[in-house]
């Protein structure tokens, strides 16, 4: 994961129109060129300085003929906590029966999100 | 007949949109609705993709695949919807008689009206004609997430991406997670496949590069993959002489297109379109066979699966009056692709109809442009708008809310 990028183009992703985004980080902060819209600017801050992610993987799940469980995260997470988080994932060995939206981790490493299987097995 | 099934609408395919197309048809007052499945679970495509991004139209919230399968196939339950599993349709006449292969046996229904939602398949290495060795560990990116995801196979342990298809770039995201390492993604065109928010939450947030203008020429391992030669590529697409480069990787995956399986479609005389490989529908999502209705990706390859469903209950409600004997001939207005439209669906429209939604892909990036839709006889402008910009990958939709009696061309002025 780099973020040493001093300058970004991302495409707002807010409304249709998809405003092609220039950022600069400067020591007064942001500087954001190309939105048409004041949204475009908390759009930018927040990818390019507090990127936050959903993660979706697989857990093997015993006391089932089905191998897997797949899991997501109930919201986004600060991006650096990705790896951190996989790994309190792949130490869970959930038991059938299990629901969907059922949580296999609450409050995973204190970020206040829940880790959850997003399919039920019998 | 004896010994034939008579049912009201049938739906062939239980993913996003054959699931939708049931309720749909349901909704819209059909009695007697039966979705046929060939998995042994309901939700086609959508059991293997885990991550999240889906429900954005249809639940309003972001959710996985399957929960979004799981969802709709509840809401089926329901509302009286049968669906039998395990079973595979044989079969396809124009006059709606189905041959199953069900659980229960060999039987034959016919149908007052019947929804194509067979989903689409992937493109192979044999279609794109890779030269090089036949080893192990070359995988369509479907099939590697399939492994990955639900049977719990390690598939290799570096890998090279060719084709930046969502599904390859979701696989990019997902092998890093398991932690396999990827070399690369390569793309033929000078632009991405992929859905942007994809190419920068699947790659660039994991250093992973993407080589554009670039194919792969060659594959080298005698039992397994060793590794991968890539070159890239002018403007006719050819390799250039002299920039090939070889990638050690024990595992290729290839993103390089999907195909509407439209088999039981041909069976049945149903005229496909060549730039779609599905079939040629009006607005209610008819084809050229009365009572036979297509949707979802089998009718043409959606970028998000709320839009196959959004299709698929559109179709299962006209099928419902179809059944009711509401619906009687099919489109005679014609959508006809203009400048820079690779095509626009549905390819006709019935006389007079106002209000119709029109979906139409770019032929390749444009930039500050204006679409527009003209009558071909009168001149008269239907629908005029700016985009900023257009993506082949990104579908469009618009709504062309004046009557229409006449041809109507699609455009895209840059």
């Amino acid at each position: 994961m780099s973020d040493s990028l001093s300058a970004d183009r991302l495409t707002c992703i807010l409304c249709p129109v998809g405003c092609e985004l220039e950022v600069r980080r400067s020591e007064r902060g942001l500087d954001v060129q190309g939105h048409r819209c004041e949204k475009g600017i908390g759009f930018a801050t927040e990818e390019v300085l507090y990127p936050k992610r959903n993660l979706a993987t697989s857990v093997p799940i015993e006391g089932s003929e089905t191998r897997l469980v797949s899991v997501r995260l109930s919201d986004r997470v600060p991006r650096e906590m990705i790896f951190p988080i996989l790994r309190e994932i792949a130490k869970l060995r959930p038991v059938a029966p299990v629901r969907r939206g059922q949580v296999l981790i609450a409050n995973v490493l204190g970020t206040g999100v829940d880790v959850m299987a997003t399919r039920t097995v019998g | 007949m004896d010994g034939i099934e008579t049912r009201g609408v049938v739906v062939i395919g239980g993913g996003p949109a054959g699931l939708a197309a049931a309720l749909g048809a349901k909704r819209a007052g059909a009695e007697d609705v039966l979705l046929i499945e060939r998995e042994q679970r309901l939700g086609g495509i959508l059991n293997q993709c885990i991550h999240d991004g889906f429900g954005l139209f249809l639940y309003g919230e972001s959710i996985s695949g399957p929960e979004y399968a799981e969802r709709l196939a509840e809401e089926a339950a329901r509302e009286g919807i049968r669906a039998e599993t395990g079973a595979m349709v044989l079969d396809l006449g124009p006059d709606r008689l189905l041959r199953v292969n069900a659980r229960s046996g060999y039987r034959i229904i016919k149908a007052s009206s019947v929804v194509l939602a067979m989903g689409c398949r992937e493109r192979t290495r044999e279609m794109i004609e890779i030269p090089g060795t036949r080893p192990a560990g070359i995988f369509t990116a479907g099939s590697a997430q399939n492994l990955v995801n639900l049977q719990n196979v390690r598939i290799g342990t570096e890998a090279a991406i060719l084709g930046s298809g969502d599904i390859g770039l979701i696989m990019a995201r997902r092998l890093t997670f398991e932690g396999i390492a990827v070399k690369g993604v390569f793309e033929l065109m000078p632009w991405t496949n992929g859905l942007e928010r994809n190419v920068r939450q699947c790659l660039m947030d994991f250093g992973i590069p993407l080589e554009l203008s670039t194919t792969v020429v060659e594959v080298k391992g005698r039992d397994r993959v060793e590794s991968v030669v890539v070159a890239a590529v002018d403007g006719d697409l050819k390799p250039v002489p002299g920039s090939e480069r070889e990638v050690r990787c024990d595992t290729l995956l290839l993103s390089v297109g999907l195909i509407p399986e439209n088999e039981l479609s041909k069976r049945a005389g149903v005229e496909l379109s060549p730039v779609t490989g599905g079939a040629v529908v009006d607005e209610t999502r008819m084809t050229s066979v009365p009572g036979i209705f297509s949707c979802g990706n089998v009718l043409h390859i959606h970028d998000v699966a709320d839009f196959a469903s959004h299709e698929g209950f559109e179709a299962g409600a006209a099928a419902a009056r179809f059944a009711r004997g509401e619906l009687p001939s099919v489109g005679t207005i014609r959508v006809i692709p203009g400048l820079n439209v690779r095509y626009g669906l549905p390819q006709s429209l019935r006389p007079g109809t106002s209000g119709a939604e029109l979906n139409f892909r770019v032929t390749r990036p444009l930039r500050g442009c204006r679409v527009t839709v003209t009558g071909r006889s009168s001149g008269k402008v239907y629908f005029r708008k700016k985009y900023g910009r257009l993506l082949p990958s990104e579908l469009q939709k618009i709504r062309i809310r004046p009557p229409v009696d006449e041809d109507i061309e699609v455009e895209c002025h840059e």
